[in-house]
C-alpha cells in the first residue's frame, strides 16, 4: 500500500507499547469487526492524492509536502472525517514521487488518476511536474491544487480547467514588496541578482529583474549552474560592478544561506534580501551569524493559533529540525479540499470545483483569510492569495517588519 | 577580444585578486584531495569509484556530529571523524569493493549502485535539508585591500599539510613504494613478493581518508547534506581526466588547473562561461591526448 | 524446440502485444506500456553501439536533438508531426555524423568519458539557450502527433509500430554480414582491420543509425509527454539506458529489451517506497555487476543449464553457461 500514513505510524510505535501490540491487535481486531459492520453504511474511504520530489535534489520539498498532507489527513480523520451526501468520508493519503521532472509528474499523475482513482490532488511542488500533471488531471476532471511558479500553470488554453494554485507567486507579491524596498531602503540603487539556471531560477529571475527595473532600480543578473557551492567568484564580479544590494530569490534555501555567508566573507557591507523563497530557517542555519540583517519574503506566521499547534504536532511526529513552509502550505491545501467537499455536500468534482471557487475568506488559523485572485494576470480566478510579510533576521530570529494582506 | 580584455580588468583590483587567489587555492586543494583518492583506486585496483563522493559525505557528517552533538573541538573532531570513516569503510571494502578489483567496467556500474545506496541511506538517516558545521572562525584576515576569511585559510593549510603527508607516504615509505609498484604493473609486483591484498587495503584506506578529509573541509566551508558528494565527485572525475587517469602528479596538476579556472574565469566572465570552458578544454584534451596531461598512453 | 513451436510462440507474443490494451481500461497500464516501448527504442539502439565495443553516455543528447528538433518544427514552423519526426531524426543523425568520426577513435574508458562530457555540454546548451528551447522550464503544451493520440491506448499502438520497426532494424543489422563484422571488431579491432573491415567508418555508420533511432524516440517521447524539459535528457537518462543493457545482459539484443522492461517497471512497482527503492536499485546494480556481469540473460541461462543437468543423465553433454555469445 502506498499510503504513507500507515508506514509512518508503524515507525513511531514506542518500544514499550510494542509488547502490547499483539494483545491490543487481538482486542481491536474483534472490536473493529463489530464496528465496521455497523459503520460500513456510514463511512467510506476517500483517497486524496499528493506528489512531490521524494528523491534527488528537491527531496526536502517533497517530504515537507508529504508530511503536511499526512498531518492534515490525520487531523481531519480524528475530527470525524468529512461529511457529504449523508456519508462520512475518512481521508486516505496516496503520495508519489514526481522526481521534480515533467516525465515523473506525468507518471505519478497517471497513476493517481487512473489506478488509484483519486479525484482530488494537492501538489506537485515544481513547475515542470505541475505542467505535466495538469495535462492529465484537467481532461479527467480531477481537482488539482498545484504549486509551481510558471504562469502557464494557470494561464493556458485549457477549456474547462480543474486546477488551482496553492500559494502566491512572485507575480503577486513581487511588485508590492519592491515598492516597499524603494520607499524604505533608500540607499539601494543597484541590485545584484544571483540565480540558478534551473527551472525555478529561470522562471523567477527575469520577471523579478523587470519588476525592479520598473521601479527604477538598476539590476545586474547572473545565472550559475545548479549544484555550484562556491559563489565567491560571482559575488566578486558583482561587487566590482558596484552593486549596493544582493538579491537571491529563486535559490534553494541551502544555496541562499551559502551565498549569504560568502557575500559577508567577501567583505560586502550593504543590504542583502530576497523577494521570494521563504524558507528562512534553513538560510539562517547555513549562514549562521552572517544571516544578521538579511531580509526576506515570508508567508508563514508561526504565532498564528493553528500554525503553533501544527508546528508542535510536526516536531512530535518527525522530530526537531528545520520546517519547510511547504509543510503548512500543503496542510492547508488538504483542508481546502475537505472544506470544498463539505460545502458542495458532494464528491462530484464539478460541484466541488464550484465550492472551491467560493472559498475566499476561508481561514483555519494558518494564514488568516485567503482569497482567490488572478483574473487579470492569468484569465482565471484560481490563484490563492494569503497574507505575506517582509521580514528581517535580528539576533538570529526572524522578525516581521511589514505585513501585506490580500 | 577587447571585450575579453576589459572583463579581465576586474582581476587588477587588489581586493578581487587576493580573493581570487585564495579561492583558487582552497578549491584546488579540495578537488585534489578527492581526486587523489579517486586516481589511486583507479591506478592500483582499476576501480572507477563512482561512490567516492559519498565517502566525502560520510566524512562531513562525522565531523558535523562530533562538533555539534558531542561538542568536540574541531582539532580533535576532524582527525577522529576522518580516521573513523576510513576505518569503518574497510567493511565496505570487504563487502563491496573487493569484487571489483581489476574489473574496470563492472566497477563503474556496480559502484554507481553503491553510490545510490549511500546517498539514499543518508537521506533516510539525515533527511535532505542542508546543515551547517559551526565555523572555526568568523574573522577575516585583512592586509591592505586584501580580505581573506580565516576559515578558508585554515582549510587551505590543512589540505596542503595532508597533501604533503601523502607525498611523503607515497615517496618514502615501504607501503608507498609497494603501491607505486602495484600501480605500474600488478602482476610484476606480485611476483616481486608484494602482497596485493594488503596493498589494496592500504590504498583503499588512504583513498577514503583523503575523501573524508575533503568532505569535512567542504562541509566546513559550504554545507552538509546527503547530496554533498555529487559535486566533489564530478570535479574529481574531471580533474582525473585532465591530469591523466591513474597519475598522482596528474591529479595534483589537474586539481590546480580546474580550481583556478573556476575562480578566475568565474570572476571575470561568469559561471556559464567557466563551466563551458572547463568542459570544452577537457573534451579537446580527450580527443587529442586522451591519457591526460601527465598520464601515459596504454599500449 | 522445433521451428513450428518457435514460430507459434512468436505469433502468440505478437498477438498478446496487440490485444492486451483492450483487456483493461486502466490508462495507467497503457501509460506504462507506452513508456516501455519507447524506452526499448533507446535501449536497443544503444545496444547497437555497445556491440561495437563502446559504451556511450550521451545517448540522451541525441534524444534531445530529436525531441527539440521535432517539437520546434511542429510548434514554431507549424508543420505537421511527421515532418517534425523526420527533422528531429535527421538532426540527431547529423550530430552523430559530426562527432562520430572524432569520438569513435577513442577506446574504452576514454569513449565513456568523452561521451559523458558531450552529453553534459548538450544539456547545458539547452539550459542556457532560453530563447530557443525555453531553458530549464522547457516547452509546454506540445501537441500530440494527431488528435486521436491524446488517448494513451492509441499512443500505445503508435509506439508499438515504431518500436517494432526500430527493434526489427537493430535485430536485422545484428543478424547480417554487418553484424558479423561488428562482432569481429569487438573481438579484435586490429585483426578486423587487417582482414579488410574499415573499422572506424563502420563504427560511424552504426553510430549514426543508432543515434537517429534515439532521435526518433526523443520525438515520440516529447509529443507523448506534452512537456519537454532538459532534465529528460540529463546524464542520468543516458546512464539508465546503459544500465538496462547491463542488467539485461550486454551480449544480446534480448538482454537490452529485458533490461528495459525491468527498469521501467521497477520504479512503478516500488513507487510508494521511494528512498528504499533507490537503495534496493543500487543493491541490484552492485549484485549484478559483482556476481552476474552477464545480466538477467546469463542468470536465466545458468538456471536453465542447471535444470538440464539435473534432468539429463550423468555424462550427457550439457551446454556450458555463458558459452554462447
Amino acid at each position: 500500500m502506498a499510503a504513507t500514513g500507515t508506514v509512518a505510524k508503524g515507525e513511531e510505535t514506542p518500544v514499550a507499547s510494542k509488547l502490547m501490540k499483539p494483545i491490543r491487535a487481538a482486542l481491536l481486531g474483534g472490536a473493529f469487526w463489530a464496528a465496521a459492520s455497523v459503520a460500513a453504511y456510514a463511512q467510506e474511504a476517500l483517497k486524496i492524492g499528493g506528489m512531490g520530489p521524494l528523491s534527488g535534489g528537491g527531496t526536502s520539498w517533497g517530504l515537507a509536502a508529504q508530511r503536511g498532507m499526512d498531518l492534515a489527513v490525520n487531523d481531519i480523520n480524528a475530527a470525524g472525517g468529512i461529511k457529504a451526501e449523508g456519508k462520512t468520508y475518512k481521508l486516505e493519503l496516496v503520495f508519489y514521487d514526481d522526481l521534480y521532472t515533467a516525465q515523473g509528474g506525468k507518471a505519478a499523475t497517471e497513476r493517481l488518476v487512473n489506478q488509484d482513482k483519486v479525484k482530488f490532488i494537492v501538489g506537485p511542488v515544481g513547475s515542470p511536474p505541475a505542467l505535466a500533471a495538469i495535462s492529465v488531471t484537467n481532461p479527467a476532471k480531477v481537482i488539482a491544487l498545484t504549486n509551481g511558479y510558471a504562469p502557464g500553470v494557470l494561464k493556458n488554453d485549457t477549456k474547462d480547467p480543474y486546477n488551482f494554485r496553492l500559494y502566491n507567486t512572485n507575480l503577486e507579491f513581487g511588485p508590492p514588496i519592491i515598492k516597499w524596498i524603494k520607499e524604505n531602503l533608500k540607499e539601494v540603487k543597484k541590485i545584484g541578482l544571483l540565480a540558478p539556471n534551473d527551472a525555478v531560477g529561470q522562471a523567477v529571475a527575469k520577471p523579478l529583474a523587470a519588476d525592479y527595473e520598473k521601479e527604477g532600480f538598476q539590476v545586474v543578473l547572473d545565472f550559475f549552474e545548479r549544484g555550484t557551492k562556491e559563489f565567491t567568484p560571482l559575488i566578486l564580479r558583482m561587487m566590482a560592478q558596484k552593486v549596493d544590494a544582493f538579491e537571491f530569490d529563486g535559490n534553494s534555501p541551502g544555496d541562499a544561506g551559502l551565498m549569504l555567508k560568502q557575500i559577508r566573507q567577501a567583505g560586502f557591507k550593504g543590504k542583502v534580501f530576497q523577494v521570494g523563497g521563504p524558507a528562512v530557517d534553513e538560510i539562517i542555519e547555513i549562514a549562521g551569524p552572517a544571516a544578521e540583517g538579511f531580509m526576506t519574503y515570508d508567508f508563514i506566521d508561526w504565532d498564528m493559533p493553528k500554525a503553533k499547534v501544527l508546528r508542535e504536532a510536526y516536531i512530535a511526529k518527525y522530530g526537531k529540525g528545520i520546517i519547510s513552509p511547504f509543510m503548512p502550505a500543503f496542510y492547508h491545501g488538504v483542508y481546502m479540499v475537505a472544506e470544498a467537499i463539505k460545502r458542495a455536500d458532494s464528491v462530484d468534482t464539478a460541484k466541488v470545483r464550484t465550492a472551491m471557487e467560493g472559498l475566499s475568506g476561508f481561514d483555519i488559523g494558518i494564514y488568516g483569510p485567503v482569497k482567490w485572485i488572478g483574473k487579470e494576470t492569468y484569465g482565471v480566478n484560481r490563484q490563492l492569495m494569503m497574507q505575506y510579510f517582509f521580514s528581517e533576521v535580528k539576533g538570529g530570529k526572524i522578525v516581521k517588519i511589514k505585513k501585506f494582506t490580500p | 577580444m577587447l571585450d575579453v580584455l576589459s572583463r579581465l580588468d576586474i582581476l587588477l583590483n587588489p581586493t578581487v585578486l587576493g580573493q581570487v587567489v585564495v579561492n583558487g587555492i582552497s578549491l584546488s586543494a579540495i578537488y585534489i584531495l578527492v581526486a587523489l583518492g579517486f586516481t589511486l583506486l583507479f591506478g592500483i585496483m582499476r576501480v572507477v569509484n563512482f561512490a567516492h563522493g559519498e565517502f566525502a559525505m560520510l566524512g562531513a557528517f562525522a565531523f558535523y556530529h562530533l562538533t555539534k552533538d558531542f561538542n568536540w573541538p574541531w582539532m580533535i573532531a576532524l582527525p577522529v571523524g576522518v580516521v573513523g570513516v576510513a576505518a569503518a569503510s574497510l567493511f565496505l571494502e570487504w563487502l563491496v569493493f573487493r569484487w571489483f578489483y581489476q574489473r574496470m567496467f563492472e566497477s563503474m556500474i556496480g559502484l554507481l549502485g553503491l553510490n545510490m545506496m549511500l546517498i539514499y541511506g543518508g537521506v533516510l538517516i539525515w533527511d535532505t535539508h542542508e546543515r551547517n558545521i559551526p565555523a572555526v572562525s568568523q574573522d577575516v584576515f585583512m592586509a591592505g585591500d586584501v580580505i581573506i576569511p580565516i576559515d578558508r585559510l585554515i582549510v587551505v593549510v590543512i589540505a596542503l599539510a595532508a597533501l604533503a603527508a601523502f607525498y611523503v607516504f607515497i615517496r618514502h615509505t615501504r607501503a608507498g613504494l609497494a603501491m607505486r609498484a602495484a600501480a605500474q604493473d600488478v602482476e610484476t609486483a606480485e611476483t616481486q613478493g608484494v602482497d596485493t591484498r594488503w596493498i589494496y587495503r592500504v590504498a583503499f584506506f588512504v583513498a577514503i581518508l583523503l575523501a573524508a578529509l575533503a568532505g569535512s573541509l567542504w562541509g566546513q566551508i559550504y554545507a552538509v547534506s546527503p547530496h554533498l558528494g555529487e559535486r566533489p565527485l564530478m570535479m574529481a572525475f574531471i580533474v582525473v581526466i585532465l591530469g591523466g587517469m591513474g597519475s598522482i602528479p596528474g591529479a595534483a596538476l589537474g586539481g590546480a588547473l580546474l580550481g583556478f579556472t573556476e575562480s578566475v574565469v568565474g570572476t571575470a566572465f561568469g559561471a556559464a562561461a567557466s563551466a563551458f570552458l572547463s568542459f570544452g578544454v577537457v573534451i579537446l584534451l580527450l580527443v587529442f591526448r586522451p591519457w591526460g596531461i601527465l598520464g601515459t598512453p596504454e599500449s | 524446440m522445433t521451428k513450428a513451436t518457435k514460430t507459434g510462440l512468436w505469433a502468440l507474443g505478437g498477438i498478446a502485444l496487440v490485444v492486451w490494451p483492450w483487456l483493461t481500461e486502466d490508462k495507467f497500464l497503457h501509460h506504462v506500456g507506452v513508456l516501455i516501448l519507447l524506452t526499448a527504442i533507446g535501449a536497443s539502439s544503444l545496444h547497437l553501439i555497445v556491440r561495437t565495443g563502446h559504451v556511450s553516455l550521451c545517448h540522451a543528447a541525441f534524444m534531445a536533438f530529436g525531441a527539440y528538433g521535432s517539437v520546434l518544427t511542429v510548434m514554431r514552423l507549424g508543420l505537421p508531426w511527421p515532418v517534425g519526426l523526420l527533422v528531429g531524426t535527421a538532426a540527431a543523425a547529423s550530430l552523430a555524423a559530426m562527432i562520430g568520426p572524432i569520438v569513435l577513435r577513442l577506446t574504452g574508458k576514454y569513449f565513456v568519458l568523452i561521451t559523458f562530457l558531450i552529453g553534459e555540454v548538450v544539456r547545458m546548451a539547452i539550459v542556457e539557450n532560453v530563447a530557443l528551447t525555453g531553458g530549464s522550464n522547457g516547452i509546454f503544451n506540445v501537441p500530440p502527433p494527431a488528435e486521436i493520440f491524446l488517448s494513451n491506448r492509441a499512443y500505445y499502438y503508435l509506439a508499438l509500430a515504431f518500436a517494432v520497426l526500430s527493434i526489427g532494424l537493430c535485430a536485422r543489422i545484428l543478424g547480417s554480414e554487418f553484424g558479423r563484422a561488428m562482432n569481429a571488431i569487438k573481438d579484435g579491432e586490429r585483426l578486423a582491420e587487417c582482414s579488410g573491415v574499415p573499422v572506424v567508418r563502420f563504427k560511424v555508420m552504426v553510430f549514426i543509425i543508432a543515434c537517429a533511432l534515439a532521435g526518433m524516440q526523443g520525438s515520440l517521447m516529447a509529443h507523448y509527454n506534452k512537456v519537454l524539459s532538459p532534465e529528460n535528457f540529463s546524464g542520468i537518462i543516458s546512464l539508465n539506458l546503459v544500465v538496462m543493457n547491463v542488467i539485461g545482459g550486454m551480449s544480446s539484443l534480448a538482454g537490452a529489451l529485458i533490461g528495459t522492461v525491468f527498469m521501467v517497471m521497477l520504479p512503478e512497482l516500488l513507487r510508494g517506497w521511494v528512498n528504499l527503492q533507490q537503495i534496493f536499485f543500487g543493491a541490484i546494480l552492485f549484485a549484478t555487476m559483482a556476481f552476474m556481469p552477464g545480466g538477467i540473460i546469463e542468470a536465466a541461462r545458468r538456471i536453465g543449464a542447471l535444470l538440464r543437468t539435473v534432468r539429463a543423465p550423468a555424462g550427457a553433454p550439457v551446454a556450458r553457461p555463458g558459452a554462447a555469445e
